[in-house]
């Protein structure tokens, strides 16, 4: 008996409101994305303001294309395919509402608080505990939004985007929270649970997993949806979904320790994560061929539709990015290619490549669909699809060459056995022909995206928006009757929360094998007698130095490489970093590494580099700080800093935090002494409140804790 | 032999072979379950994003270049 009719509406104003923030974000993310690859061509554009200086900006750049201009892209995608398929409007409006809004204001305290310096420095996780909490507040407003919808769909079983969308959630809520935990210092400022190795597995684990679940199997939620709406034709191989689905979520979360290859992370873990990885070309390209052979017999229709176009692309993209990923696991690949360019290429393909392209082609299939018209342009769409592929060529390709030059001559050595190239610089200012053509391929994307804005908004006012679209569809037979013999996963497919559960379960294994050990097994972290906590100055100058990202251009991880420990020292050992708070291994050197930096030039020479780094190098990209020599230390926090991390276990001595302030005064005098007697003309009773001494202090420490004293 | 080969490889040890064999066992079973199930179900799963089909196909033809 056929199930009764019901006539009900698709809410498309919450789907507009996520594809204009999209938009908008877009634009933004990309131009912020701009300025800094302008920067490190010319240093002089940061103008000497601290809010705009390359350090700062980086992570602007980067949370504002993921979580803004790409999570608003998943978010677009998901509320109008989430009402579609299970053929019910979203659960809650006010959630809908709540979801947008907290959303869009998260992002703007982002763009708020990066320029000002307030970051945990963890990549691709800088926000600070309030906005951290913020988060998890609206995350789980859209998955409420999300199951109540499930919950009340009319379609009994769950079409695979679903599945991914599930995954999506579930993991980026055990991501969010396992990487973010923390004990508050003040409202701006936390130290994390972890330090050291075990924090750069916790971060290498949330970050590699962000790439995986947050612009990976969201957008292969998408493409699942849209491109067979698009190519009008159904996906490929249904399948082959299934087997894509259960093996991505499965082996992503654990290739996170590939990004930690080589360094003082124990080498079970960085073998588990290279195997993984090189497993993860299996499903990656599995939906990769799902996704083209779609468009079998389609493919005329390619060369004249640009939302196929960009799909096309977005999906070539992903293909290559995943191979390109597993390569780079391979120890002897990574070897070369970590700390360059050569990273920075790969992740922009994925990023400008599979989700931008797959965002435009998206926007450009949604727009008219929303506005019940014709795209206002084809051409300018076809236009911005040729302008932004040359845009991912000029970007990628120059860094390409950028990232293996400068490997190469890190690690050549003359006939004698000496490093061919022994001043960092001379492979710096080797590549910046390359810094200039992505900064091309970087405009060239950019303005794409401005032509596309351009075609939208004139869409927008040739058409009109039906905020409430009707729909009917049969009632969901609330009883269902399964058929005898019916295989267990048409089961799972009917029953969302089994789903979220199986999911959380598959995720969770991975991450519990190689991160549980690393946390409760003490023999991991050898323990060095010589190393002990960072003085009071050294502490407020490492946090300076997490305030201005210049983790972003400096790694503190000299690999046992005899070209590494030859250019910087001996290489590094896990027990150096067990009060490092939070580790600041980097994972990019365009400057170089600075684990060995302590005592290797006078205070004098710190002074001078930072107000500007031409007089002690010149050629130097670094831009200059005279804000540390201008302004002084606020020390307000001193006391509670050494409290919180007394709390989580550096054996500072009870009562401690009283005198601390003192301690740091006596400190700082002695490094303003030798300042003044260098011949810096400031007084001493300002110089020694500056900031640049406790920079200076945290330099001079580094690495010195089992560096051999020279004969002093 | 397989011991020689997997020695040969360089750093592989417990984990990486178990490592191995449970994603193996993933897939195989993902394998199975997709090709046990009934094609006619496959086919309506495969469907569902265009159930809601409330433009005419003919409306994507006016998005190719003229």
């Amino acid at each position: 008996m056929m199930a009764q009719i019901e006539k009900f509406t698709y809410d498309n104003a919450s789907v507009r409101n996520f594809a204009v923030a999209t938009m908008l974000w877009g634009v933004v993310g990309m131009l912020v994305g701009l300025i800094a690859a302008l920067e490190l061509i010319f240093p002089d554009l940061n103008f000497d303001l601290p809010f705009i200086t390359y350090g700062r900006i980086r992570p602007l750049h980067t949370n504002a294309v993921i979580f803004a201009f790409i999570g608003n892209g998943i978010f677009t995608g998901v509320y109008y395919s989430l009402q579609r398929l299970l053929k019910t409007p979203m659960f809650s409006k006010t959630l809908s509402a709540i979801h947008f809004w907290g959303w869009q204001l998260i992002i703007v305290s982002a763009a708020l608080t990066l320029p000002l310096g307030i970051t945990s420095s963890k990549e691709y996780a800088e926000l600070e505990w309030p906005i951290d909490l913020a988060i998890a507040v609206v995350w789980v407003v859209f998955g409420i939004n999300m199951f109540g919808t499930i919950l009340k769909r009319r379609e009994n079983h769950l079409y695979v985007a679903i599945w991914f969308y599930i995954a999506t959630w579930i993991t980026v809520t055990v991501l969010h929270i396992g990487n973010n935990l923390a004990i508050p210092v003040s409202a701006t400022k936390s130290y994390g649970l972890f330090a050291g190795v075990q924090d750069a597995l916790v971060q290498w684990w949330y970050g590699h997993n962000a790439v995986a679940f947050f612009l990976t199997t969201p957008y292969l939620g998408l493409m699942y949806y849209f491109l067979p709406k698009a190519a009008n034709r159904p996906v490929y191989s249904y399948r082959l979904s299934i087997i894509h689905f259960w093996a991505l979520i499965f082996i992503y979360i654990w290739a996170g320790p590939h990004h930690l290859l080589y360094t003082s992370l124990p080498d079970w873990a960085q073998s588990l994560g290279t195997v993984f990885s090189i497993m993860l070309i299996a499903p990656s390209w599995g939906g990769m061929l799902n996704g083209l052979l779609t468009l079998r017999g389609a493919w005329d229709r390619v060369r004249q539709d640009p939302v196929l176009k960009f799909m096309v692309v977005a999906i070539t993209a992903y293909g290559m990015a995943t191979f390109e990923g597993p390569m780079l696991s391979l120890k002897s690949v990574n070897a070369i290619s970590h700390f360059t360019d050569w990273t920075i290429a790969h992740v922009h393909i994925g990023a400008l490549g599979w989700n931008g392209f797959f965002t435009f082609g998206m926007l450009y299939w949604l727009f008219p669909k929303l506005y019940r018209t014709n795209l206002y342009s084809t051409r300018l769409a076809n236009a911005h699809f040729w302008i932004g592929t040359l845009g991912i060529l000029f970007y990628a390709i120059p860094l390409y060459w950028a990232g293996w030059t400068q490997s190469l001559m890190w690690k050549e050595f003359t006939p004698d056995g000496f490093l061919k190239y022994s001043n960092f610089l001379e492979t710096v200012t080797e590549i910046l022909p390359m810094y200039r053509l992505r900064a091309v391929g970087g405009s060239l994307y950019f303005v794409g995206i401005l032509v596309m804005v351009y075609n939208l908004v004139k869409t927008v006012r040739a058409g009109s928006f039906e905020s409430e679209e009707p729909a009917e569809a049969p009632a969901r037979e609330k009883i269902y009757k399964p058929h005898a013999g019916e295989h267990w996963h048409r089961w799972i497919e009917r029953r969302p929360i089994q789903m979220l559960i199986a999911s959380a379960i598959l995720i969770l294994i991975g991450g519990v094998v190689e991160v549980f050990p690393m946390v409760m097994i003490e023999s991991n972290i050898p323990r060095i007698a010589s190393v002990k906590p960072y003085t009071p100055l050294e502490l407020h100058g490492r946090d300076l130095y997490i305030r201005e990202g210049c983790v972003g251009c400096h790694s503190q991880m000299i690999r046992p490489f005899r070209s590494e420990t030859e250019r910087y020292g001996d290489y590094s050992k896990s027990g150096e970093f067990i009060y490092d708070r939070p580790f600041l291994w980097g994972s990019k050197r365009t400057g170089p590494d600075l684990h060995r930096e302590g005592g290797k030039y006078p205070d004098s020479w710190h002074f001078n580099h930072m107000l500007d780094p031409t007089t002690m190098s010149p050629g130097s990209i670094m831009p200059r700080y005279p804000w540390f020599i201008r302004d002084e230390m606020s020390l307000g926090t001193l006391p509670q800093k050494i409290k919180v991390l007394r709390t989580l276990g550096t054996p500072y001595p009870a009562g401690y935090e009283d005198q601390a302030t003192a301690d740091l005064q006596v400190q700082a005098s002695g490094i303003a002494d030798r300042l003044i007697a260098d011949g810096i003309e400031i007084p001493k009773k300002e110089l020694q409140k500056k900031e640049i001494v406790a920079l200076i202090a945290y330099l001079q420490r580094l690495g010195t804790d089992i560096k051999p004293k020279a004969g002093k | 032999m397989y011991k020689y080969i997997l020695e040969g490889a360089g750093n592989i040890n417990w984990m990486a072979i178990s490592a191995l064999i449970t994603f193996f066992t993933v897939f195989v079973l993902g394998a199975i379950l997709a090709f046990r199930s009934d094609p006619s179900f496959i086919k309506k799963m495969a469907n569902l994003p265009f159930d809601d089909n409330v433009f005419p196909n003919a409306e994507i033809e006016n998005r190719h270049e003229k």
